[in-house]
């Protein structure tokens, strides 16, 4: 039993080691950036651009515009929220917050981001209290 | 046979006998009516905007087409990496409504749908049609619905493969 209680201390161990800290991923593209904007990215989360269908979407057409709140899918599945301070494990995998930069840039966007917008934004998020 | 222990004891013990097989028939023992996704990656991965669906809604050349086509998907970019995509087309492929593992519903899915047709919405299948053709369009609207693709707004208990009639609960706004 003792044993069981080591190995699965172990295991969160290493998990939470593999896991990094919103700091960590904001500091990689702020390296990669040159700087990074709290108040740039602010204006990033909060625009309103227009689509190719003449309606306009934005970060907030899905994460609601308040970064603490719980956001709706087009498919009415909720998300959790994108502020680090409401949600635990915002920005603590480079791998998944790349992974949705890329699809979420293009469906909005209908480009990549550069690395400036990906480091406001990571910003912005965490400034909020 | 008057108010005795045993004759009291003898009524607890049958309706605990009776309230037991109740509870276990209508489906519960049952497997489920569409079994839910079973792999990590998928349940993962599909999950994350919408309900992960049963492989089992649609046939293989549905999914394929799917996922060749998942930078665009109803509109959206879903695209995933390539060791992703493959993982997810195999487990659909060998679950899908006409593979060797379907069950007789979802065979009757697969046999509604022409044989040189594609469809990526289970609810545009005839199947679903069926079963859904006393739904009002109304009552599609409702905010806490939304969406033919939002099952668990009235499938209670959608994400155990559980479909049965007594588990359905329309919202009523």
């Amino acid at each position: 039993m003792t044993r069981l209680f080591l190995l699965s201390g172990l295991a969160m161990l290493s998990a939470a080691a593999a896991a990094e800290t919103p700091q960590q991923v904001l500091a990689a593209y702020q390296q990669q950036a040159g700087s990074a904007s709290a108040s740039r990215g602010e204006k990033f989360f909060f625009a309103k651009v227009p689509q190719a269908n003449g309606e306009t979407a934005g970060c907030t057409s899905c994460h609601t515009d308040n970064p603490k709140s719980v956001g709706k899918t087009r498919a009415h599945k909720s998300i959790e929220p994108l502020a680090p301070i409401a949600n635990r494990e915002r920005f603590t995998d480079p791998a998944k917050v790349e992974k949705w930069f890329k699809r979420n840039c293009k469906d909005v966007l209908e480009r990549e981001c550069t690395v400036q917008e990906k480091a406001d934004f990571v910003a912005f998020l965490i400034s909020v209290k | 046979m008057g108010v005795t222990f045993k004759n009291l004891g003898i009524l607890l013990v049958a309706l605990i006998a009776s309230g037991t097989w109740l509870g276990t028939s209508w489906g519960d023992g049952s497997p489920p009516t569409f079994p839910p996704v079973s792999n990590k990656t998928v349940s993962t991965e599909c999950s994350a905007c919408h309900m992960a669906y049963p492989a089992g809604l649609l046939p293989a050349r549905s999914w394929m087409r799917m996922m060749r086509e998942l930078e665009n998907h109803f509109g959206e970019d879903a695209s995933l990496s390539p060791e992703e995509t493959l993982t997810i087309s195999r487990y659909l492929q060998d679950n899908a409504a006409d593979s060797a593992r379907a069950n007789d519903r979802m065979r009757r899915i697969a046999g509604g749908i022409a044989s040189n047709a594609a469809p990526l919405r289970f609810t545009e299948t005839a199947y679903f049609g069926y079963l859904h053709d006393e739904v009002p369009a109304y009552v599609w609207k409702r905010a806490k619905i939304g969406s033919r693709a939002n099952c668990i707004a009235c499938h209670t208990r959608a994400e155990t493969g559980s479909f049965v009639e007594r588990e359905i609960k329309i919202p009523k706004d």
